[in-house]
């Protein structure tokens, strides 16, 4: 068990190694940032060459991806060249806007999905099935721009049930600032929520659905009918738990996804999240943040997919006592 | 077991007629079919695949799929048409009244959760208002009745830390959580080994008079049903052929197909091989006299101190666990042009034995050498060159067949990667069809096309046009029904014997390699147990385990 773990730390240090430098030599090769800290329109070549300098853009790059790495492992990602605040403290003052944006998605979607996948699942051909296949070609090729909009003239601009953009107020908790504890921040989360979720409800459906009506057709499943239980026991005690490996792991994807890449969608609600963290620090150049919240969402991968391998032995005897 | 038949029957089918719509169209599964079942009676229905034995037991279920439809004809439980039940009726007869066990026992449990807690279940659904803890005693009740050691201790294991005889014995736990009146039994035996089968049999024939349950034995093997069955009925393609009691059925069938089901069942032979002589039966080869002469001469294939250990897969990045040995120290010879059998059971490395033979799987240790040279078992890919040698024959030929090819672009590949040995000619895929008794049109169809019997006739096609000099098959025929069983054991001795091909034959049917083999090894547990010339094993052998192996046979089938 310790071997197993020395072996799965090390290849997660490995993998932080490899992206370290892919996104090092990425944000460089894009341009220098240099133009973006200084005034470009009253700058002087003296001020330029100062700032090159201040930033030590001057050295050699294998240079500066040396000193980054030192600094790295004494914990200091540098300071944000736009916000001149340290790099690590500015993405994780971010965190939490953007777990609970996710985490409500995910709990919108897990439960919704599986449920309409095991009942389209039960009855291949019936009308669930028919219903939740063809919602879920609707529900995943719709661009999530288009689905973000109709939401808000749905429910914001028509209805007027929930703010159409923004996070609601927060509270201090645990040392970071939520907003799911306020009725208000509630509403604010509810539209973008529901955007991030409706696609992630199809995909579930979808694998759940051909889970449930792979395992509904096996003789275990057969024997239960047989041995006299009622058909909702058998699909929530017996099918959901058989289908629930793939779930879970399309979950674990899904969630590290949404914590990294939901730009479109925290952009329209102007949601003040870690997507659209490292889409302006792309586009304004600022390496340190943009390392930064790299190396954040690489270590959310890398503990999702430990969490997916700990539910399977969880889940399955046969992983958790061989 | 008697009854009195002037009672009604438990269960009375009359008349019943399915039909089964398919892409191709409709298709009559069972044509009307009647039968009776009386309390405490184990009735066998009998049959080869596609008798309808098993759509009949899912038609007493209530559990047919929707393509079935009934045609006419009705069921009848304790004078009530069971076809007018609706699924709320159902909730009331399956479990409580009506139970089942399946042939896999591997499959009929949910793996996910412990063997307690799915028979708790049961018994609380078949059980109105029975307490927890009631349901729980009841549980390790029955689990201890059907033969489960430290039941209490075992409750929460899981399926997989089971035997298989052991999982079996749960889902017979299961079936009688209810207190039903009937239990369909669908092969309940077939996936188990022939020691295990026995004990699990009587284990039924035990409850059955112990409780008066009735069961219906859907059944392809006659061992089973001259073990424990009252009467049979032996149905073929739909209809019931003849049914009676079992022991007169038996010594006098009256109908054909009875008959040859009858004599396809191979029969194993304990008394001296000279009465047989005697008798006038097909000698084996190679004949006593060529076996005599060979004796001096250095075996085709030594395979000797073979050791194997699997490692079990664990979860990805997980180190590899500390495995079990599959084979230990194991020395297998085979002799030019005879067939030597390898017997045993599950899990006794017979199949891994042949696999490293044939370069499929590599082993930690042993030498193997074919024909004088010396190939290296530790790599796999180092076996080049054992392609024209060794050829193999797979247990089922419905996955070992490439879906996607036609029959005759599988059996040409076979021919041009196959040896030419000097001297003699490229072997003819038509010519080969016509030996082994199969249709040229058949060249162009594929696999799924095919009956089990032809893909398997096909299968020893591809293995004899790469000319081999040894062919290695794995139960080439467990997977067949018995009357093909024969026909393809009888082309398997023909052909081989002819072209001089060395055969290892692997199976844990006695009969059969006693009929095909010269030499026999008996497997146990990765060690070989017993071995000698067949005919000395079976009449004189005095090793303890041999005589189980064939104490489990069923006595009708053994003289």
């Amino acid at each position: 068990m310790t071997s197993a773990i020395v072996g799965r730390l090390s290849q997660a240090l490995l993998v932080l190694l490899a992206l370290s430098v892919i996104g090092f030599t990425g944000i460089h090769s894009v341009g220098n940032p240099v133009y973006n800290v200084v005034n470009i329109e009253t700058a002087t070549a003296e001020d330029i060459r100062n700032a090159t300098i201040a930033l030590g853009l001057d050295q050699p790059l294998w240079w500066q991806y040396c000193r980054f790495m030192s600094n790295v492992l004494a914990g200091n990602f540098g300071t944000s060249y736009i916000y001149h605040l340290p790099a690590f403290a500015l993405v994780m003052s971010k965190v939490p806007a953007t777990l609970e944006l996710a985490t409500t998605a995910m709990l919108i979607a897990a439960p919704c999905g599986t449920l309409l996948g095991l009942l389209a699942g039960r009855r291949q051909g019936g009308w669930i099935d028919r219903a939740v296949l063809k919602a879920s070609v609707f529900a995943l090729s719709i661009p999530s721009f288009w689905l973000s909009m109709v939401l808000i003239l749905l429910g914001a601009v028509a209805m007027g049930w929930f703010p159409s953009s923004g996070r609601g107020p927060t509270v201090l908790l645990m040392g970071q600032e939520w907003s799911f504890t306020t009725l208000d921040g509630l509403r604010h989360l509810a539209l973008p929520a529901l955007t991030l979720a409706i696609p992630n409800v199809a995909l579930i459906a979808r694998l759940a659905r051909a889970g449930t009506a792979e395992v509904e057709n096996q003789d275990f499943v057969r024997f239960c009918r047989a041995k006299g239980l009622s058909s909702r026991r058998i699909l929530f005690r017996h099918t959901l738990p058989n289908i629930s490996i793939p779930i879970v792991t399309m979950i674990g994807m899904q969630f590290g996804g949404m914590l990294a890449f939901a730009v479109v969608v925290e952009t329209i609600f102007a949601w003040p999240g870690i997507g659209k963290l490292l889409i302006d620090s792309i586009q304004l150049l600022d390496r340190p943040v943009v390392m930064a919240t790299l190396t954040f969402v690489s270590v959310a991968f890398i503990g999702l997919n430990a969490l997916v391998d700990l539910f399977y032995a969880v889940l399955d005897p046969r992983v958790r006592l061989s | 077991m008697t009854h009195d038949s002037a009672l009604a029957p438990l269960l009375a089918v009359r008349n019943l007629t399915l039909k089964h719509r398919g892409e191709s169209g409709a298709a009559t599964i069972l044509q009307d079919v009647s039968l009776d079942l009386h309390r405490g009676e184990v009735l066998g229905l009998i049959g080869e695949s596609g008798a309808g034995k098993s759509t009949l037991g899912n038609a007493i279920l209530g559990l047919l799929p929707a393509e079935f439809d009934r045609m006419g004809g009705t069921i009848l439980f304790d004078g009530e048409a069971l076809d007018a039940a609706d699924s709320r009726s159902w909730g009331r007869i399956r479990g409580r009244r009506i139970s089942a066990i399946f042939q896999d026992h591997t499959a009929s449990l949910d793996p996910l959760m412990a063997v307690g807690p799915q028979l708790e279940e049961t018994i609380r659904a078949t059980n109105d208002g029975i307490s927890r803890q009631d349901a729980r005693i009841r549980a390790i009740d029955l689990l201890i009745r059907v033969g489960i050691p430290d039941a209490g201790e075992r409750y929460h294991s899981y399926p997989h830390q089971f035997s298989g005889g052991q999982r079996q014995r749960v889902v017979i736990a299961i079936a009688l959580a209810g207190s039903p009146d009937i239990i369909i039994a669908d092969e309940p035996t077939s996936a188990l080994d022939a020691t295990v089968q026995k004990q699990i049999l009587n284990l039924l024939r035990e409850l059955v008079d112990e409780t008066r349950v009735s069961i219906v034995l859907v059944t392809h093997d006659m061992g089973v049903v001259s073990d424990i069955t009252d009467r049979v009925v032996v149905m073929r393609h739909g209809r019931v052929v003849e049914h009676g009691v079992t022991s007169s059925l038996l010594d006098a069938p009256r109908e054909p197909y009875t008959r040859s089901l009858l004599a396809a069942v191979p029969r194993l032979r304990l008394s001296d091989p000279e009465t047989r002589q005697e008798a006038g039966e097909n000698p084996k080869s190679p004949q006593p006299q060529a076996r005599h002469e060979l004796a001096g001469t250095p075996p085709i294939l030594l395979a000797s101190g073979i050791k194997k250990t699997f490692h079990r897969r664990s979860l990805a990045w997980f180190p590899k666990g500390h495995g079990k040995p599959a084979l230990q120290d194991v020395t297998v010879a085979l002799e030019h042009g005879g067939i030597t059998g390898i017997v045993g059971e599950s899990g006794s490395g017979k199949s891994t034995m042949g696999r490293i033979i044939a370069g499929l799987e590599t082993a930690g240790d042993g030498t193997l050498e074919i024909d004088g040279t010396a190939f290296d078992i530790a790599r796999s890919g180092a076996r080049n060159g054992l392609l024209g040698k060794v050829q193999m024959i797979f247990q089922d030929p419905a996955v070992s067949l490439n879906p996607r090819m036609s029959v005759g672009a599988t059996l040409q590949e076979s021919v041009r990667f196959g040896t030419v040995r000097p001297g003699s000619e490229r072997p003819d895929v038509a010519t080969m069809m016509d030996r082994l008794g199969l249709a040229r049109s058949l060249l162009a169809r594929y696999p799924h096309q095919l009956s089990g019997g032809q893909k398997q006739r096909i299968c020893i096609a591809r293995a004899l046009l790469a000319s081999p000099r040894i062919i290695v098959a794995d139960e080439p025929t467990s997977a067949l029904d018995v009357s093909v069983q024969a026909e393809i054991v009888a082309l398997l001795r023909e052909n081989v014997t002819e072209r001089g091909i060395a055969m290892l034959f692997i199976s844990h049917d006695l009969a059969l390699v006693q009929q095909l083999c010269s030499a026999i090894y008996i497997f146990k547990d990765g060690k070989i147990e017993d071995k000698g010339p067949a005919d000395f094993i079976f009449a004189h052998s005095r090793n303890p385990y041999t005589r189980t192996l064939i104490d489990a046979r069923p006595r009708r089938f053994t003289h």
